[in-house]
């Protein structure tokens, strides 16, 4: 065994080298720095991760903070003198097949402004929402018989008042609202079942939620087919060549390719070539397929690679064809990978606003749309859409609507995670 | 007859040309040992009976509306249109509107007589389609099925039209690709047969906004880039980088290093968390909280030109969204240098910084670069966030509270407002969208080869 401190033979000129002195003072400040610095790196280390994760909680309370009450809404007793009132409404008509014309043909509006009048006094107009003769008709529409005298209907109150019984701050209107009648805070069903307005008070994402649901299924029927089916060809058939080289160039390059990008193809392309309609799901899911194809073609792919060659072996030595194997064999065993992928793909479409932007689908829709072929809009330009509005009312149905997306977001990545640990393999 | 019912029509003709072929198929068993089983045989009925109908019926939607129109235009009520073909278009759209039910009434009195007129010629093309359609799929169907033998090779056939969909599939990323450049190349080259394209990536005044009449001021617009470059290298490439690269190297470096096992396991999905919150929401985020914040922290320190739309606001918030992007390709370099290296530096005794310091980090420099360049390229072409909170003011300055303008920016201000698609205006959002598209595309590139080229060192 040698000394570990023994230096080896020197050359004569260098000066004698004694052993390194590990317990002398110089040599324990210098131990000292280093473990300071160790820790200091560690604790930068950890405070980088806190920061992001820190920021994301502070993002999310924000929102949370800002949106709650986005759910609920301030609504006023106002009894409705129906049996005195200046226009006189006739329950008979309001059953049976002409129910629905005389519903839209008859002036709840003017009844409630009258009965508003009687209980506030003048400028009672600014009190309740503009849409609150709604309530009145859904109230008439369920039981025609109130029209024979007289009823006490909730209706939802304007925006200031409505901010102010939130916040609980001192307001002149709602102070003289609550003098001579009751004012309620509750939960608004009509927030997730209603569409746009200009209104905040009667505002909905149903209409945008909707319309991102037929985009997503343009895009999952246009992007999930074509994405496995290259993925498997890629994977399984294709020859290295020029040709094939090319085709895995521009698929990794659309995916890294700015998004709204393809928004300027989709305006070019399907609204100024092919002349299909503006605003419509159909243009907004083709466009957003192109986007989550490659995502999913490179998921694809790693899946299919992960599938051992034996597979593919013990079939085709039993007499399969290539084909054979492939979609007996390799597709089913890929496709919970596949699946996983698709899910991440469609969840950064569904958050996807600036292509959506470019083909139009920033107009005002008032109504959830029908088909693929209706003017419609979708949850993340919905939100772009409240941001920009001036009244104060939409910013917490700004935030509650990003709550709502967010929701979605997450259950979408919470399934693709479920997934993949349910049904990944070890080979 | 509408298109979806024929669709479904064809369809229901090729489901039951399988099952009827595939029972023929069936019947073969007693014979000859057959080549193929009787599904390849269904299939192979199925595909002549469905294809060539469905691609005729595809050709015939798209064709059809042309074909209607020419009708309408021919019928003795449409001699009364105007000339204008803008106007023409206008009166064919309310008379599409009127024949479908969506309008209850036209502006232009021969509208109302044209309808009925587009109606019938809706209808009857829509049938003889439909007839043509059905033909062709009895037809094939027929064709095919004469030709079911226990010796006919079935499987051969309906495996090369597997290929061909195979094939066919994959194009599609080259056809979206050529798509994209084409579609941006050619409104460019319109944008710069009015523009000049010297003017366009070197003037340095930007005011996209052409007056009406020729006579007013500003009547011409300019189109200056500069002040849209530098204000998207200013957010994207400098302000955003200043956040991510060191948030997101030192939690990478935490994560592979330092962190024990389970708290890894939940930190990273939190941190990739933060890539998978959509753009509007951190755009939101900017404009409603942080900007604000920086403009009265601004007011308050005395610096000049705070605006309540920042540079600083957009550039932080794009940040912190990048962070796992740099994050996670920092991680994988470092996963990438081997362990030996490690091992023997802290073997001579450096402390674990130092070995990451020195050893690590330096070693697993060209994928984090690679890593940055990529998420550089994300962050020049993010839009939302500076959509809304980056401002609209094309500035030339680097001063972070001022308002600055990006590229992105200005595709969507020009592309969203209500002007004739052949302006100058719209024009110039498509030849940003090439610049932009060029310099992300350039950047993927560089950055996938640094990338690519030092994941080889190792090997």
């Amino acid at each position: 065994m040698t000394d570990p401190v023994a230096t080896p033979p020197a050359p004569a000129e260098a000066p004698e080298r004694r052993p390194t002195d590990w317990k002398g003072n110089v040599m324990q400040r210098r131990i000292a720095r280093r473990y300071a610095a160790e820790r200091r790196f560690h604790a930068m280390g950890l405070g980088a991760v806190l920061l992001s994760v820190g920021f994301l909680a502070f993002l999310l309370v924000t929102m949370i903070g800002n949106g709650a009450s986005g759910f609920r809404r301030t609504e006023v007793l106002v009894p409705v003198d129906f049996a005195h009132a200046s226009i006189r409404l006739d329950p008979a008509s309001f059953r049976g097949p002409g129910r629905d014309a005389a519903l839209a043909a008859a002036d709840f509006e003017g009844v409630l402004f009258e009965s508003a009048q009687q209980k506030f006094g003048g400028g009672s107009f600014k009190l309740l929402s503009e849409g609150a003769w709604l309530a009145v008709r859904n109230k008439v529409a369920d039981n025609p018989d109130i029209l024979k005298g007289q009823a006490a209907i909730w209706v939802p109150a304007s925006s200031a008042i409505d901010r102010a019984a939130k916040s609980g701050a001192a307001d002149a209107d709602l102070d003289r609202v609550r003098k001579v009648t009751e004012v309620r805070t509750s939960f608004d069903l009509s927030f997730l079942t209603g569409a746009d307005s200009t209104d905040p008070t009667m505002v909905g994402v149903w209409g945008a939620f909707k319309g991102s649901l037929l985009t997503m299924l343009v895009t999952l029927a246009l992007a999930f087919p074509v994405g496995v089916l290259s993925a498997l060809y890629l994977e399984e058939y294709a020859p290295r060549n020029r040709w094939t080289d090319l085709i895995e160039v521009s698929i990794n390059n659309l995916a890294a390719v700015p998004s709204i990008i393809f928004g300027l193809l989709g305006l070019a392309v399907f609204l100024n070539t092919m002349n299909l309609p503006r605003s419509a799901p159909i243009v907004g899911g083709l466009t957003l397929a192109l986007m989550t194809m490659p995502v999913i073609v490179i998921a694809g792919r790693n899946a299919i690679k992960a599938v051992p060659p034996s597979i593919r072996d013990a079939a085709l030595g039993i007499g399969a064809s290539r084909v054979q194997v492939v979609f007996h064999h390799v597709l089913p065993l890929a496709l919970p990978g596949i699946l996983t992928g698709t899910i991440i793909g469609m969840a950064r479409a569904l958050g996807e606003t600036a292509p959506l932007l470019m083909i139009g689908m920033r107009a005002f829709v008032s109504a959830p749309p029908g088909g693929l072929t209706d003017p419609a809009t979708v949850l993340p330009v919905q939100i772009f859409l409240w941001s920009d509005e001036v009244s104060k009312g939409f910013v917490e149905k700004t935030s509650a609507a990003i709550i709502v997306l967010l929701v979605f977001l997450m259950a979408m990545n919470g399934l693709a995670i479920y997934l993949r640990n349910r049904f990944e393999r070890r080979w | 007859m509408t298109f979806s019912a024929a669709l479904v029509t064809i369809i229901a003709l090729g489901v039951v040309a399988w099952a009827l072929a595939r029972g023929k198929a069936a019947a073969f068993a007693g014979g000859p040992r057959p080549h193929s089983r009787p599904g390849h045989h269904g299939w192979y009925v199925a595909l002549w009976a469905g294809v060539p109908a469905l691609i005729f019926l595809i050709a015939w939607s798209v064709s059809m509306p042309g074909l209607v129109s020419s009708e309408t235009l021919s019928a003795p009520a449409a001699a009364q249109l105007p000339a204008d073909p803008m106007e023409r278009s206008a009166v064919m759209a309310e008379v599409r509107g009127l024949a479908s039910g969506e309008m209850a009434a036209g502006f232009h009195p021969a509208s109302e007589q044209l309808a009925p007129v587009y109606r019938s010629a809706t209808t009857r093309y829509g049938w003889i389609g439909f007839g043509i359609a059905a033909l062709l799929g009895l037809a094939g169907g027929a064709y095919a099925w004469f030709r079911l033998t226990p010796s006919f090779r079935a499987r051969t056939a309906v495996e090369r039209v597997v290929m061909i969909a195979l094939i066919a599939a994959s194009l599609i990323a080259i056809v979206t690709t050529i798509g994209i450049v084409f579609s941006l190349l050619f409104e460019s080259l319109r944008f710069f047969a009015k523009v000049s394209p010297i003017e366009f990536l070197f003037g340095t005044t930007w005011s996209p906004q052409t007056a009406i009449r020729a006579d007013q001021v500003g009547s011409s617009g300019a189109f200056g880039a500069v002040p849209l470059f530098w204000g998207t290298i200013f957010i994207g490439a400098i302000i955003a980088m200043i956040v991510a690269i060191p948030l997101g190297l030192m939690s990478a470096i935490y994560l592979t290093q330092y962190a024990p096992a389970t708290a890894r396991k939940w930190l990273k999905p939190i941190l990739e968390m933060l890539a998978g919150v959509p753009t509007v929401v951190y755009g939101y985020f900017a404009a409603l909280t942080v900007a604000p914040a920086l403009r009265s922290f601004a007011v308050t320190v005395g610096i000049p030109g705070a605006s309540s739309e920042s540079a600083l606001a957009a550039g932080l918030v794009m940040g912190i969204m990048i962070i796992p992007f740099v994050s996670s390709m920092a991680d994988d370099s470092i996963a990438a240098v081997p362990q030996s290296m490690r091992d023997g530096s802290l073997a001579m005794g450096a402390t674990t910084s130092e070995t990451i310091r020195k050893v690590l980090v330096p070693a697993a420099l060209p994928g984090v670069v690679g890593g940055v360049l990529l998420a550089v390229s994300r962050a020049i072409g993010e839009t939302m966030i500076v959509v809304m909170a980056a401002g609209l003011a094309a500035n030339l300055t680097a001063n972070p509270f001022a308002s600055v303008t990006t590229v992105t920016t200005q595709i969507v201000q020009l592309l969203t407002g209500d002007q004739e698609f052949d302006s100058a205006k719209t024009l110039a959002a498509f030849a940003l969208g090439l610049v932009l598209f060029l310099v992300t595309l350039l950047l993927n590139i560089v950055a996938l080869g640094v990338v690519k080229k030092y994941r080889e060192a190792y090997d």
